[in-house]
């Protein structure tokens, strides 16, 4: 499972690394402000850095989210189902996860390509537009990826609610 | 078809699967049914687009101000200054979550961001002093509904600008409608305190409370930067956030030396993983929302309101009805863009008030963030303070009880919303 | 009907642009017996400006009607309508945006996987502020929020002001506060949104052009049969001076409402105007080329020569 150690760590690299600089910028463009003039002008880039950044920190936070069992959800009822019936929902839900996540992630490769060549850029910062919708394509391949290592049991995702619970 | 696809979120909800599952396999499953030729990638143009917002900006940062500020020393030191203040009242901190939600939420202007950031400071005071865990959630969800009201608010903002209704007129009434909502739900603090027996704190005398105050001076520096910085004009509420954010991390690492590197990597995580549980419902909230914007439903309910020529009271019972329904399964500021536009006129029409109708459709918006199945509130806190959803909605009913008799008094008593913006405006 | 466009945009229902593109739907149901339908979804109902534009592009919805401040990003090339004092005043700016010039405009959307119809005519920015504005020097020092625009920011740095981006939710209370001091808008957005009641000063100085531009999905269009492409385009053509008319009046009753709300307006002169337009257009121009291009300096010169024969 080496390769799943080193795709957590990545992944809590870029989280970390991308939430403190989305800080410092918007924290920096009001000092700008305060310093003023036409030097205050050069940083209406910030803005729309930090939205963008915002979406990359959204996508790319759902898999270790269903990792570490924090999304939200309504079990009192599946709790209480008899352990075999458990079982099969337990499938069904990884399994659904899975295919959901990964039509997603599909999907939004193609809006990908699309808005590529369309050509669209951002307006201040000049970012091909595409790039936008390339937050969701690994997030939720990294949601999927998740789903279906909790579907072969490579992860177990169960056992860990139960007990932040307890 | 609208059938079906209702039924499939419902076996989904009561089967336990994540809710980004509950709201986005059936969302896709009436693209596929009802829109069988809108190009497959608009799902995920939606998706994005549900949380592509500018405004939207200052929760992550409140919720990471939040998670610092309940990891380190400054919200036990906050949250000990009220007590030395106020601890001592019946119900105390009970009172404290009120007001402190009604400050915390003027400014920050996000339920979502009130319900993380007061969550993560007041929830286990309240539990240690002896409030149950229900009334505790319940109370901490609620009173961040105060954040909508109390201005600023960028719901009146939105409002306002749909409808043309003077801003200055929506924040007075606002911040009057908002104080009988935080009043209403301190005077159910009061009796639910009397019932669960909460313990009182001892009463501090001056000194004592004075010492209490100084102790807590950097931590105190918090609410000073974030209500000084807004009012005196240096920074915008979501600027406010990240700021809030800066100081957390320098006086939690370098003055009380409660955080080192490690512990920032492992707030800084959580904080973003708390960011996108919320941020990812909201995103299918926007796919939901555009679905909704399509069929046109508003239009059809006018429709039946004109043909069955109703009156005022009629109409108003009818938008609360409108509301309650539509708060239900998708994002509050969705919410007002899909309903507001066509029923306005109608208001008008019937000679309602535009404040007043701002009012009664800000509350219905508030209320709309506390009632499951689409709660974002619910979530919020039950992501932030790690309770299983259920707990959250048993917690909150009564609150949503004591929200309806409000929405009841303000929207059958216009003088309520309309007494203060008179007063100043004439 | 056989063709339906739902046809998104930002602008509220009172609003010229709302209110014709009722008017331009109307027409072509009638026009077409019916067969045509466009379904308006005002205020952003859709989305903000650039998923509607987006959405135009994929397919989500068949038009929207866009300020072209905001089509920079998708087209550089019309981002020469950001261009202060651009646009002259009157029923020259018809003839200007009815010529080669317009035409240029349209054709460069070609490209980008959008079909542009017309250009509609929607006012003219202005300038409000918490200070003094009462010449061109008092500017300097000020802090004006901007749309996200390279040539806007030119525009304000040619003042010696500075340009802030802000999200336009949060601008009513940063002007309120004194986040920003003022900002620029058409004088009907400035009533609609209020501002003025945070702004204690307002220049006329009608120094930026609105143009909307009518954008179809191209299948869409080239879907639709010829008849009722000309039924169309005639419709959008036709309602302009109405639009034009409206705007005008909408535009008097808000400096009306804005001087009895207490707010201190003037009109600044020929003189005033020639002195702005000589501080910012030269400045503005140099951005707009660096970001356009070969393709933008085309655009420009066509511009020059066609500004020449409206003297
Ligand atoms: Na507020
Ligand atoms: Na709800």
């Amino acid at each position: 499972m080496k390769a799943l150690e080193v795709l957590r760590t990545v992944e809590r690299t870029v989280l970390v690394v991308l939430f403190l600089s989305m800080v410092a910028l918007y924290t920096g463009s009001v000092v700008t402000r305060e310093i003023g003039g036409t030097f205050a002008s050069r940083f209406a880039w910030i803005e729309e850095a930090v939205r963008i950044m915002n979406l990359f920190l959204v996508f790319l936070a759902l898999g270790l989210a269903l990792e570490r069992v924090k999304h939200v959800g309504i079990t009192n009822l599946r709790d209480r189902l008899p352990e075999g019936v458990l079982t099969w929902v337990r499938r069904v839900m990884d399994l659904t996860g899975l295919v959901f996540s990964v039509y997603v992630a599909w999907l939004a490769l193609g809006l990908v390509q699309f808005v590529l060549r369309s050509g669209q850029s951002s307006p201040t910062l000049g970012v091909p537009m595409g790039v936008i919708y390339m937050a969701p394509i690994a997030g939720f391949l990294l949601l999927g990826l998740r789903y279906g290592l909790s579907l072969f049991g490579v992860i177990d995702r169960f056992s860990a609610q139960k007990e932040s619970e307890a | 078809m609208i059938v079906i696809v209702v039924i499939l979120a419902l076996v989904l909800l009561g089967l336990g699967f994540e809710m980004l599952l509950v709201l986005g396999v059936p969302a896709l499953a009436w693209k596929e049914l009802a829109h069988g030729t809108l190009p497959d990638a608009a799902v995920v143009q939606k998706i994005v687009g549900g949380i592509d917002h500018s405004t939207l900006l200052a929760i992550p940062f409140f919720i990471f101000a939040a998670h610092l500020m309940g990891s380190g020393q400054i919200a036990r030191q906050l949250v000990g200054v009220v007590k030395a203040l106020i601890g001592h009242t019946r119900g105390g901190i009970g009172h404290v979550v009120v007001g402190g939600s009604m400050a915390f939420g003027s400014v920050s202007g996000s339920a979502p961001a009130t319900v993380a950031a007061m969550g993560r400071m007041v929830y286990p005071e309240m539990r240690a002093a002896g409030w149950s865990d229900r009334t505790s959630l319940g109370l901490l969800v609620a009173s961040a509904e105060t954040a909508l009201l109390i201005p600023p608010s960028i719901t009146l903002i939105v409002y306002g600008w749909i409808t043309g209704t003077s801003i200055s007129r929506l924040f007075a009434g606002g911040l009057a409608v908002g104080l009988v909502l935080g009043l209403a739900f301190a005077a159910y603090v009061s009796w639910q305190a009397r019932k669960q027996g909460v313990t009182r704190g001892p009463r501090l005398g001056w000194g004592a409370r004075g010492r209490a105050i100084w102790d807590a001076k950097w931590a105190l520096g918090m609410p000073v930067i974030i209500l000084g910085g807004i009012y005196s004009g240096t920074i915008t509420p979501t600027e406010a956030a990240a700021v809030s954010v800066v100081y957390a991390i320098l006086v939690e690492t370098l003055v009380f030396r409660a955080l080192d590197l490690r512990g920032l990597v492992k707030v800084t995580e959580d904080s973003a993983i708390n960011t996108a549980i919320i941020f990812v419902l909201l995103a299918i909230g926007g796919l939901i929302s555009f679905f909704v914007t399509l069929a046109q439903i508003p239009a059809g309910i006018i429709a039946m309101l004109e043909a069955a020529n109703a009156g005022p009271v009629m109409f108003l019972i009818a938008v609360n009805v409108c509301f309650f329904i539509a708060g239900m399964f998708i994002d509050p500021n969705s919410t007002l863009l899909v309903l507001v536009p066509p029923l306005y006129p109608v208001a008008m029409s019937l000679g309602i008030d535009p404040v007043h109708f701002g009012m009664v459709v800000t509350l219905n918006v508030c209320i709309g963030m506390i009632t499951p199945p689409f709660g974002l509130d619910i979530f919020v806190a039950s992501s932030t303070l790690e309770k299983p959803v259920s707990d959250i909605i048993r917690g909150v009913w009564p609150f949503v009880l004591v929200n309806i008799l409000v929405l009841l008094i303000i929207t059958y008593v216009p003088g309520v919303s309309l007494l203060v913006p008179n007063l100043i405006f004439g | 009907q056989e063709f339906v466009a739902k046809i998104g945009h930002l602008e509220s229902t009172a609003q010229s642009r709302h209110v014709h593109l009722e008017k331009v739907a109307e027409l072509v149901k009638e026009r077409t017996n019916g067969a045509v339908e466009f379904q308006i979804f005002p205020q952003g109902q859709l989305g903000n400006q650039r998923q509607m534009t987006e959405g135009t592009q994929l397919g989500t919805q068949e038009a929207t009607v866009a300020p072209a401040a905001f089509l920079g990003g998708f087209n550089p090339v019309v981002s020469v309508l950001d261009i202060p004092y651009l646009i002259p005043e009157g029923d020259a700016a018809l003839t200007l945006l009815d010529g080669p010039f317009g035409e240029q405009l349209l054709d460069s959307f070609s490209e980008k996987g959008l079909v542009a119809l017309d250009l509609w005519p929607n006012g003219t920015k202005q300038f409000t502020s918490n200070q003094p504005l009462d010449d061109l020097a008092a500017f300097e020092g000020q802090k004006f929020r901007v749309m996200d625009s390279s040539i806007l920011i030119e525009q304000f740095n040619a003042l010696g002001a500075s340009a802030i981006a802000l999200p336009f939710g949060e601008l009513y209370t940063s002007l309120q506060t004194g986040v920003v001091d003022g900002e620029e808008n058409p004088l009907d957005t400035i009533f609609n949104m209020k501002f003025f009641e945070v702004q204690d000063y307002l220049v006329k100085s009608d120094h930026g052009a609105m143009v909307d531009v009518v954008l179809f999905n191209p299948m869409f269009w080239d879907s639709l049969p010829d008849e009722y492409k000309t039924v169309i385009t005639d419709a959008f053509a036709e309602v302009i001076p109405e639009l034009v008319a409206h705007k005008a009046e909408a535009v008097d009753a808000a400096m009306t409402a804005i001087e009895e709300a207490g707010t201190n307006t003037r009109v600044a002169d020929d003189a005033e105007r020639a002195a702005l337009r000589e501080a910012m257009f030269g400045p503005a121009s140099a951005a707009y080329v660096e970001m356009a291009g070969d393709a933008g300096q085309a655009v420009l010169d066509t511009y020059e020569t066609e500004y020449e024969t409206l003297q």
